[in-house]
């Protein structure tokens, strides 16, 4: 039987009907807070014009219960033939297909997915999705029992929100680093890394509730949650808030017949970013009142317009940035002397010293915290900025989160085109490779092939144009959304609010120079 | 005054924490807040809680889908009185009510002010006639009762009875908030009675009769009949109460012991509804199979007659003199103890000695199990119940059995009867030893652990069951009180479906068993063939004084919404009603959504008052508000292996209740080739019960836009419909 509470929407067709439901009588919620009233959402509401669910063929998809499914089971069957080519297949890495596939293709896709769309990979990957299928114990149905012990994640680490998916990513940079797995090294190394992910996400995910490692522990979420910002995909969004605001089930939270609750603990009514949506569209099937769309936005619209800057945002940002210098430092002369000098004194086998490492990352965050800092004692006005409070760290006040949040997520754009910029050599100089190490599968690829041999742009030269061309389009980018961000956020609180505005332009400016001056140092190494 | 519980009630002591990260605005929390103690943090849109207006009551834990906000500290609420139990000096021959009332104003009004007046009340759903109970209590609170009466009338007419009988730390007060957070829940029933003790129940307002008013034929008139004539009558209708017994009342009359619910207050509905111009036929049975004459007479007949059948156990040496069964026992001994009755005649008559320390052996610990021994205490009699449940798992009220015990019965848990003995007369019991490890796990007999118990009498009261004859004529029943599928998301979002934390409620799902009595209530609403409606026990099966109430009344309505008419009914009569039709379909594309509307526009342009709906938003409301249905589907499988009707309508059908022999109509869509997608439809509505009059099958080019033939082919189906549905009634004038 259908679930009594989905009225039909023609509403009951004789109004002097005696069956009144006593239950509906008697409830008298509370009037919920309008944010409308204060202006809240007005920045980050996406037109309704860009709602692609009113198409009927993107609806009758969203709508299907395998549309998730049928997104990962591709990825997921991909993913599985690099653990096992990886282990089984040849060690030339250029030849083996886990290594082609995982480093000359897809990492790179995965930053593009990122910059244009979002959480684009989330919807897709077979990492989180495999977890997900064994916690559902289903593929696609919706089933109302799960698998495991359905923890939530300690509060002590919530708080800080993305910020242990910082952690985990920089973590498996070094292992990748440690054991020249990109580099690319031995292709059982991809599979090993590969099942480690796959593992660790299973064990998460019979741990704990819903997507629970996607949003705090997977080592791409506080990537592709704070560089996808830039993205031109909103997720899953409200069409009319007042209908939210009026429903008293939450079926896009809680779950029904149609949908499960949504597993990354974003609400369609209250989303101000594409940042935690991960375009699963369990909220789209849950709504009984059809009332969740699929949006669209102008790119670095959730740079810009979100009016919640997220803490745990701005030091992912600031960490990321670091991690991504450290990988443009690291092709250089001096970072290798550096680098040995440690391991020797350390007695550290080899490179990447575990120091060096995390020291030049935080220390690169400790620089933009200490931009945020200077930027707060030039510019804040002291009867406008707010007095330090808040709860816990990801909602905390303080007059130097007030110019750190906005400035960090002004940079953004950077930081997004300097992992994309970074990843580029390994893709044109090597892209070819992907149909050979496939063709080796069948024995007609080798490494004496034209194909191998060939490659999108080699010359360094090629290379580095695009990647300083890409660098300038992202630090111009940057210099835009601090602009505007600028503009919004620290202008009203500071007391030169032009000059805090050119300020942060030339942060973003500064940054962006900066990183392309590396590139051109660093001559297109991979 | 007993006072139950001792609670701080300082502000500070309690401290709600919002999870901020998972916080994500929606605001359940601050909407269903008793406290007004949660508000939004305009910048990050997130829950922010007031410690010092907290009451520590967790609806907010219990209502956020994230798991995001936690509380702790104690409960903020007063200490509960209740009023001690009467306590008879001489127990024998004493049946005043052993349980009383609040005795003054302030006990009530002290009471009231415990309650929270939850904005989403979870006693409400817990009451299973869903009584308003915030706003009553609140009544309470102000002192006025002629409100607080009015609010019940809503729901419930007789208030008296329930607040007396009812089970509430299963029901209301095991819901209440302050009992689902682990405390002591307001003291719901008592304020009920409270109610009712200081203004008689108000009889029922008959409006001024219709020149042809509608004739309703009730079959019994316990509480489901009660509540079934009470609608009736206010609403003009002509009611008849058909009553096997020489009086009326059903169970609370006949099977409820004084002490429990004193005579006056069992008889007083049906006092009013004679009063009020019910027909009221006692010592008229009404077998099965006289339904059929029934309904030439009236135009629709509510079947009330209960289920009054002893369930009797079998063993060796029960069919020994001496054995008998709880409604035997139950009138004859309230008779014997009630004014001019002959205590020692009935024990005389029931052939067991008068002497001291006569024991009787009562099969079964349930609330009748309590009343037959409680009674027997009474007659001077020892009394032994038991019963094979463990008692973690007891069937009867806590406080019934507590207040047994206090009265001297033993009641003997994890025992079951092997074998009575005797000579001629029942004089031994053989009680084997059991082990159950779970609620619903039935008990394992061990072999070789038993009890010998002498007995002068065993009174069977395991329970009753629905009369075969009944069952056979209604094949639909009884009706499964269980809630499949997923809750409605009002229910889990009030957070009535967490698992209670409360000892008071004794471990009972109360959420779990509140909406599973939504079955029961919506399929009363039903009918179960044409112009024939079932409430009560004789639809689900043994069940509870207020839950037949309910239902009688959710029937009355049904009907009267329905506006049935028998065969003799002229033109004038059936013009008071306009056919109701539910087009229901399921649809992929949008192809068949758009053919039902086509097929719905034309049928109200015949005159039908029709609703159109997706299969997934149809429940039992819609079903209950159609005379007839139009069921439409596309059709999905290979055409080279099988063609079925949509996976989502298959399942829609099969959930189904039973249809009540309401025509049905049913068309398909199809691309390339039905098959007999048609025909498998059309079985499993009939099946249902469900009469087709009418199919179609709708091809590519035969969609809803075809517009250059009029009558198009969905207005052409639409016609057809409209003549068999719209003139079945028709033809019956004629």
């Amino acid at each position: 039987m259908a679930a009594p509470t989905k009225a039909p929407s023609t509403g009951h067709p004789n109004p002097t009907t005696h069956l009144v439901d006593p239950v509906a009588v008697a409830i008298r919620t509370r009037t919920p807070e309008d944010p409308a009233a204060i202006g809240r959402f007005a920045a980050t509401d996406p037109a309704p014009g860009l709602d692609i669910a009113r198409l009927p063929r993107v609806a009758r998809v969203l709508r299907d219960r395998r549309f998730q499914f049928l997104l990962i089971l591709p990825n997921q069957i991909v993913f599985w033939l690099v653990i096992g080519i990886g282990v089984l297949g040849t060690a030339v890495p250029g030849l083996n297909f886990a290594t082609a596939i995982t480093w000359y293709l897809w990492f790179a896709l995965v930053f593009v997915m990122m910059v244009v769309v979002g959480r684009a990979w989330c919807a897709m990957c077979p990492f989180g999705g495999f977890g997900e299928w064994v916690q559902r114990h289903a593929f696609w149905r919706r089933k109302g029992t799960s698998i495991g012990l359905g923890l939530k994640m300690p509060e002590g680490v919530a708080q800080y929100g993305f910020l242990l998916s910082v952690a985990s990513f920089l973590l498996l940079t070094w292992i990748e680093e440690f054991f020249n797995i990109a580099g690319p090294g031995n292709p059982m190394s991809t599979s090993f890394m590969v099942l480690g992910i796959v593992g660790t996400a299973l064990l998460f995910f019979l741990l704990f509730e819903r997507r629970t490692f996607c949003r705090y522990v997977c080592p791409l979420s506080a990537l592709i949650g704070s560089v996808g910002a830039m993205g031109s995909v909103a997720g899953f969004r409200t069409r009319d808030r007042e209908t939210c605001l009026a429903c008293t089930t939450k079926d896009c939270m809680r779950g029904d017949a149609d949908g499960y609750g949504c597993p990354w603990y974003t609400w369609p009514g209250s989303s101000d970013s594409n940042a935690a949506c991960g375009l699963c569209s369990e909220c789209y099937k849950a709504c009984p009142s059809d009332n969740v769309g699929l949006f669209l936005q102008k790119p670095l619209t959730s740079v810009v317009a979100p009016t919640r800057r997220r803490a745990d945002v701005a030091w992912s940002v600031a960490l990321l940035f670091g991690l991504v210098v450290y990988q443009q430092f690291n092709a250089l002369a001096p970072f290798a002397n550096l680098d040995s000098w440690l391991n020797a004194h350390t007695h550290f086998p080899q490179y990447p010293n575990p120091i060096d490492y995390l020291g030049i990352i935080v220390a690169v965050a400790l620089v933009m915290a200490g931009v945020g800092q200077v930027f707060t004692r030039a510019f804040a006005h002291a009867d406008r900025v707010p007095t330090s409070g808040g709860r816990t760290f990801v909602d905390r006040v303080s007059p130097f989160r007030t110019y750190f949040l906005p400035l960090m997520y002004g940079i953004i754009p950077v930081v997004g085109a300097d992992y994309f910029a970074r990843q580029l050599p390994k893709f044109f100089q090597h892209v070819t490779r992907v149909p050979v190490s496939v063709g080796h599968l069948f024995g007609v690829g080798s490494t004496s092939s034209a194909l191998y041999k060939a490659s999108v742009i080699g010359s360094n030269g090629g290379i580095i144009a695009v990647q300083v061309g890409v660098m300038a389009v992202g630090t111009l980018a940057a210099m835009w959304t601090s602009w505007r961000v600028a503009g919004r956020d620290l202008v009203p609180v500071s007391r030169h609010g032009r000059g805090v505005q050119v300020a942060a332009v030339s942060l973003a400016a500064l940054l962006g120079a900066a990183t392309i001056v590396l590139y051109v140092l660093m001559n297109a190494a991979d | 005054m007993t006072a139950i519980e001792t609670r701080p009630t300082a502000s500070t002591e309690r401290h709600v924490t919002v999870l901020v990260d998972r916080c994500a605005g929606c605001q359940e929390c601050v909407i269903r807040c008793p406290a007004g103690a949660l508000s939004m943090e305009p910048v990050t849109w997130t829950a922010l809680a007031d410690d010092a207006l907290c009451v520590g009551c967790r609806q907010c834990e219990r209502t956020c889908p994230f798991n995001a906000i936690q509380v702790e500290g104690p409960l903020a609420v007063a200490e509960r009185h209740d009023p001690p139990l009467h306590h008879p000096v001489q127990l024998r021959g004493d049946v005043s009510e052993t349980r009383r009332g609040f005795a003054s104003w302030d006990e009530a009004v002290a009471e009231a002010s415990r309650c929270l007046t939850c904005p989403d009340p979870t006693c409400m759903r817990g009451c299973p006639a869903h009584n308003d109970i915030p706003q009553f209590v609140k009544a309470v609170a102000e002192r006025d009762l002629e409100r607080a009466h009015a609010i019940l009338r809503r729901t419930s007419v007789m208030p008296d009875v329930c607040s007396r009988v009812c089970n509430q730390a299963a029901q209301c007060e095991g819901s209440c908030t302050w009992s689902l957070a682990g405390g002591v829940p307001v003291a719901i029933g008592r304020l009920e009675r409270f109610i009712a003790d200081q203004v008689p129940v108000p009889p029922p307002a008959v409006r001024s009769g219709d020149s042809e008013p509608m004739s309703v034929g009730i079959i019994g008139s316990g509480p489901a009949g009660a509540g079934a004539a009470w609608d009736l009558v206010e609403a003009g209708v002509q009611v008849t109460v058909y009553e096997k017994d020489a009086t009326p009342g059903g169970l609370p009359v006949w099977g409820m012991p004084d002490f429990t619910l004193p005579d006056a207050v069992a008889r007083r509905p049906w006092e009013q509804l004679v009063e009020a111009g019910v027909d009221l036929r006692c010592s008229t049975p009404i077998p099965a199979e006289s339904i059929d004459h029934l309904l030439t007479v009236h135009d629709a007949v509510i079947v009330a007659a209960g289920a009054s059948v002893p369930i009797r156990l079998s063993v060796p040496g029960s069919d020994l003199e001496g054995v008998t069964d709880a409604t035997a026992f139950l009138q004859g001994a309230k008779d014997a103890l009630g004014p001019g009755g002959d205590a020692d005649g009935f024990l005389a008559q029931m052939g067991c000695p008068t002497e001291r320390g006569t024991r009787i052996l009562v099969l079964g610990a349930g609330n009748t199990a309590m009343d037959v021994a409680r009674l027997a205490r009474r007659l001077g009699l020892e009394a032994t119940c038991v019963d094979w449940l463990d008692e973690r798992f007891a069937l009867a009220r806590p406080d019934e059995l507590q207040e047994a015990r206090d009265e001297g019965v033993e009641v003997r848990f994890s025992r079951t009867l092997t074998s009575l003995a005797g000579e001629g007369r029942v004089a031994r019991a053989t009680l084997a030893h059991t082990t159950q490890a779970s609620r619903g796990e039935t008990p394992k007999v061990s072999t070789t652990q038993f009890d010998e118990v002498e007995v002068a009498l065993v009174v069977m009261a395991m329970g009753y069951r629905i009369d075969a004859d009944l069952r056979t004529a209604l094949p639909a029943t009884p009706v499964a009180k269980k809630h499949t599928g997923y809750a409605p998301g009002r229910w889990t979002a009030s957070g009535i479906l967490h698992n209670p934390a409360s000892s008071f409620n004794h471990g009972y799902p109360v959420g779990t068993m509140a909406l599973d009595r939504e079955v029961g209530l919506w399929a009363s609403t039903l009918p179960q063939r044409s112009r024939v409606w079932v409430a009560g026990d004789a639809l689900t099966g043994p069940s509870t004084v207020v839950e037949a109430m309910a239902q009688g009344r959710r029937a009355a309505r049904a009907v009267l919404d329905a506006h049935p008419a028998r065969p003799d009914r002229g033109a004038a009569f059936r013009a008071q009603h306009e056919t109701r039709v539910l087009v229901v379909y399921a649809s992929e594309g949008g192809t068949t959504a758009k053919l039902a509307e086509a097929v719905g526009d034309e049928l109200r342009v015949q005159g039908a008052l029709v609703t159109v709906a997706p299969v997934d938003r149809v429940g039992p409301r819609q079903l209950a508000a159609a005379d007839a249905l139009v069921v439409g589907t596309w059709v999905e499988g290979l055409v080279v292996t099988r063609v079925h009707p949509a996976a989502a309508m298959r399942q829609w059908i099969e959930a189904l209740p039973t249809l009540g022999e309401r025509p049905v109509a049913t068309f398909v869509t199809y691309g390339v080739n039905p098959r007999g997608a048609l025909d498998e439809l059309g079985a499993a509505l009939t099946a249902k019960g469900g009469v087709v009059v009418a199919e179609e099958t709708f091809g590519p080019r035969e969609r809803a836009t075809e517009t250059r033939i009029r009558p198009s082919k969905p207005e052409a189906f639409a016609h057809r419909v409209a003549a068999r549905v719209l003139r079945t009634l028709a033809t019956a004038v004629a």
